[in-house]
């Protein structure tokens, strides 16, 4: 066996853990999505479509595990092939907290609908974050296809928003409670959905700084922004 | 002389002047060798210069071949014809290639192509629209691992290319919904031609398709299964005459409401699918209105009911000797439609303006004013969609067709249909007719239709 042969045959490894890792980013922004549609139509249909995809995201996380396992036991990768193989692990378990945020989103809207107090609730501003946190896994996985460290640079910027987005949208559900009582109940379900569109946003954070370890090679968590910015460069 | 021949010739007579040189000093035999080292080293010489000019033509293919003997000078000439022909080629293909590239670029459809491992090599414009891909950086780009949608990940994976597979555009979002669809076109040999199209527009319009088929269907279902009870109940139950008189009088109405319908959607279907209107045809507003005065009189005294006061029909203009070009029935049609409408939405005692009037710009408005409920801003765009009702009830009556009627007749007819309302001010719809259609007739002429 030829040594070009052997590292093509590394190469082809490599591609094909990255290519379940996205794979299973599509499952996982496919749930976002049915999710935020659930909210936003107040649709049983679509959130138990989002409760069924959880099972596959769960056997895909198994699968790359098993995958990457198998790669470092074959392969002993060293530097950027290291890296890249140990953020694929941490990456898939972002992957699938996210898709059980999304399945927590889909299990709050059964409930809400159920109590029946759906066309009273202000879904209109988690509509924005939820959009936002949608837009920023979506982004985020496109920046590991792409090992792209400045749209992964964007993406720790713009986490603050939903940030922003959810402490405001908490103050407005206060507001709502007091007014009336009765919607104690679907409040405090909207809160939790807040809460895991929040969840969703920092989920992207993390895989953006996988991004930036792959490539760059530093570790940038628990890292505040301008420091990161200055390591990056 | 042939080159081989010169090649032989040009060696003899070095190798000959060398051994007549040497004659002299009879060392013939040296002489000869010494010539034939001079032809050697001359032809070398030649040979060294034609591959320095190969090697210079490597960074400018034009630099001029140098001067050589006849072989080599033909084989120079002859490399020279060839990389010309070469060039031309490779600049013909180019061109074909860039007007090829320039015609998938210009396509409303996105084109991506991919390689045997399914890598991005090309895509036009469109798909990056569509995808979010950069033409620059993504290619080499596994397609799946930046399009993730599943059900194109497992098309893919499946080789399975029969059916197209609808996916979510990354831009879409809640309230801007793009759907786009895709298909994979196999060719050579395990290459992929990837096709998406945007599908929002069509898929939007089979769900009005759709509104509309259950609207018809329920407008058609209503009146029949009225009628089919009553019919039942007059079949099975002994009733009395002033109940039979009722039922009949009942089932009446719901035939007559159906017949209104089927009326309506065959006009509409006319309308919209015949020629346009004779323009030569000229009719007298004046007998428009009179027939509209008459009709609406007439259904104003139907609706209201015998007890109840009627409504206050007003009409202004009537005067008027003008005539306007094109189909007398459906203008007489779409102006009632505006009548009725008002008639019915007005409640009864109400006022009622019907208007004619000349415009500075040489054309003419016909308004229909009432003093009904006004309509909130939310119906006004929909107001004209076939069987849009602001009432969910359905209880006022008519078919849900008259608007759109009257939106088709003022399209034939170049006329623009204006609503005025708010809720609580009553609505005002007018149609505006440009100056072409509208002339002032003579005075002889109106007095005959009438």
């Amino acid at each position: 066996m030829t040594e070009k042969h052997l590292s093509s045959q590394f190469d082809s490894d490599l591609n094909g853990v990255s290519s379940q890792l996205m794979e299973m980013g599509g499952l996982v922004e496919t749930q976002i999505q049915r999710a935020i549609a659930a909210l936003a139509n107040f649709s049983t249909a679509l959130a138990e479509e989002v409760v069924e995809t959880e099972e596959k995201v769960d056997a895909m996380e198994v699968a790359i595990d098993r995958a990457l396992t198998s790669v470092v036991a074959r392969r002993q990768p060293a530097a950027r092939d290291l890296r890249l193989l140990l953020a694929i692990s941490k990456i898939t378990t972002n992957l699938e907290r996210t898709g059980d945020e999304a399945h927590k989103i889909a299990w709050r809207v059964k409930s809400i609908v159920a109590s029946g107090e759906a066309r009273k609730m202000p879904i209109g501003d988690l509509r924005v974050a939820s959009d936002l946190a949608a837009g920023l896994i979506h982004r985020a996985l496109d920046a590991f296809a792409r090992l792209d460290v400045a749209a992964a640079m964007s993406i720790l910027k713009e986490d603050d928003l939903i940030d922003c987005e959810f402490k405001g949208f908490t103050r407005k559900l206060v507001t709502y409670m007091m007014e009336d009582p009765r919607t104690i109940s679907s409040s405090l379900d909207l809160l939790f959905i807040a809460k895991a569109v929040e969840r969703i946003g920092d989920h992207a954070k993390n895989v953006a700084e996988f991004i930036i370890y792959i490539v760059n090679g530093t570790d940038v968590r628990h890292s505040s922004l301008t420091r990161i910015e200055s390591l990056v460069r | 002389m042939s080159p081989p021949i010169f090649r032989l010739a040009s060696l003899l007579f070095c190798v000959g002047t060398g051994a007549l040189a040497g004659l002299a000093w009879r060392t013939e035999i040296p002489g000869a060798f010494s010539g034939a080292l001079v032809w050697f080293a001359l032809d070398s010489w030649r040979a060294l210069r034609l591959t320095g000019w190969l090697q210079r033509l490597r960074k400018d293919p034009s630099a001029p071949p140098p001067r050589l003997d006849r072989l080599r000078g033909e084989v120079a000439e002859r490399i020279q014809r060839l990389l010309r022909k070469q060039a031309r080629e490779a600049a013909e293909h180019e061109n074909r290639l860039r007007n090829l590239q320039l015609a998938l670029q210009a396509l409303p459809n996105g084109v991506v192509i991919l390689d045997e491992a399914g890598r991005i090599e090309w895509c036009n414009r469109a798909a990056r629209e569509h995808f979010g891909l950069d033409e620059q950086r993504d290619v080499a780009q596994f397609v799946t691992h930046l399009l993730r949608s599943p059900a194109l990940v497992q098309s893919l994976a499946a080789q399975d290319f029969d059916e197209a597979v609808t996916l979510e555009s990354p831009f879409s979002t809640v309230a801007r919904p793009q759907r786009l669809e895709v298909r994979f076109f196999p060719y050579g040999q395990g290459r992929l031609l990837m096709l998406s199209r945007d599908i929002t527009v069509i898929e939007q319009a089979e769900a009005m398709r759709r509104d509309f088929v259950a609207n018809v269907s329920h407008e058609i279902r209503t009146p029949l299964t009225v009628l089919a009870g009553f019919v039942e109940t007059l079949q099975t139950l002994p009733l009395g005459e002033e109940e039979r008189r009722d039922f009949l009088e009942r089932m009446a109405r719901q035939a007559a409401r159906m017949k209104n319908l089927v009326d309506d959607l065959l006009t509409l279907s006319r309308i919209e699918g015949g020629s346009p209107p004779d323009t030569r045809e000229w009719t007298p507003v004046r007998t428009l209105l009179q027939r509209l005065d008459a009709d609406g009189r007439a259904l104003s005294a139907h609706v209201s009911g015998p007890d109840a006061p009627r409504h206050e029909l007003v009409f202004e203009g009537l005067g008027t000797e003008a005539e306007i070009a094109g189909s007398a029935s459906e203008l007489q049609s779409a102006l009632f439609n505006l009548v009725n409408n008002a008639i019915r939405y007005t409640p009864p005692g109400g006022r009622i303006v019907v208007g004619w009037a000349l415009l500075p710009d040489g054309g003419a408005r016909f308004s229909v004013r009432d003093s009904g409920p006004g309509i909130a801003p939310e119906h006004l765009p929909r107001l004209t969609e076939r069987f849009y009702r602001i009432d969910a009830d359905r209880s006022r009556g008519g078919t849900g067709l008259g608007l759109a009627i009257v939106k088709h007749v003022a399209q034939r007819h170049d006329a623009a249909l204006a609503i005025d309302s708010a809720p609580g001010q009553g609505a005002c719809f007018s149609l505006s007719f440009p100056a072409s259609r509208i002339r002032e007739g003579k005075p002889g002429n109106s007095a005959t239709d009438a």
